[in-house]
């Protein structure tokens, strides 16, 4: 029964966060820039500063592809703080 | 105009609902919402007109990010034009606008990134574990969601072979 049940439970269709799963990609490259928005149709005087990020990622088929976004400088500053927490976490697991 | 219209009691509660409407994206703040619960004893063709000339206001202020020079010298302006506003509605924008130029600010910035902004940020370790099959499965591994723009999300799988933190803290010594 017990083994069963286990049988199930790995062959389940659910999405498994984990490192071979079919729904995280591999991180392979990290590229970064920071800009300056000057001005848009909305807004004529904006200066507006930004990290802009291109992260080349491998999904589970071994398929490369771009993922871009953009940050202002406090939330780069917090996407920071939180890989530091993540590299002393990792640390001590 | 309506007595009531020119009065700048309920002047700094239009201006909220306005921010709120044109710059922060909250829904449902209809210029009937708005003249019901400030201005309730004008009609809505005469509250409409006004209510354009706050919001145009509103926005060629913030479009423009004026300094305090620049505001005074607006409003002044507005107070002496045809069909412009009173002095003291000038000193009721003047003070909602040096009390929520940061916030609005902001919120144009939000809104200039598209569907490109970093919207959600959220991450798990796992730990070692094993199965049936193999005495390990994985060694310590971050998942990290990342919600991008409105609809878009990605999972990263992140090993620390790729020194990503590496990549982070020279981005972040050439920026700060």
């Amino acid at each position: 029964m017990v083994g069963t049940l286990n049988r199930a439970m790995e062959e389940s269709s659910e999405p498994q966060l984990d490192a071979k799963s079919k729904v995280t990609n591999q991180l392979i490259d990290f590229q970064w820039k920071l800009g300056m928005a000057v001005s848009s149709d909305s807004c004529r005087s904006l200066k507006y500063p930004y990290v802009a990020v291109m992260l080349k990622v491998a999904d589970h088929s071994g398929q490369v592809k771009n993922k871009s976004f953009e940050m202002t400088i406090p939330q780069f500053q917090n996407f920071y703080r939180q890989f530091k927490e993540i590299a002393a976490i990792i640390e001590t697991v | 105009m309506a007595a009531e219209l020119e009065s700048s009691k309920c002047l700094s509660g239009l201006l909220s609902g306005l921010a709120q409407d044109t710059f922060y994206g909250h829904p449902g703040i209809t210029e009937e919402l708005l003249r019901s619960q400030l201005y309730p004893e004008v009609s809505l063709e005469e509250f409409r007109p006004f209510l354009a000339k706050m919001k145009g206001i509103l926005k060629s202020i913030a479009s423009a990010d004026m300094d305090f020079n620049q505001l005074e010298a607006f409003l002044t302006a507005q107070t002496k034009k045809q069909g412009g506003i009173t002095s003291e509605q000038a000193a009721v924008i003047s003070k909602f606008w040096k009390s929520h130029k940061t916030k609005i600010r902001e919120s144009l910035m939000n809104q200039s990134c598209w569907d490109r902004g970093l919207r959600g940020l959220s991450w798990r370790v796992d730990g070692k574990s094993q199965s049936r099959h193999s005495a390990q499965i994985h060694t310590p591994v971050a998942i990290m969601e990342l919600e991008i723009g409105r609809s878009g999300q990605i999972f990263l799988d992140l090993r620390w072979d790729c020194d990503l933190i590496t990549f982070i803290a020279h981005c972040k010594l050439k920026i700060s």
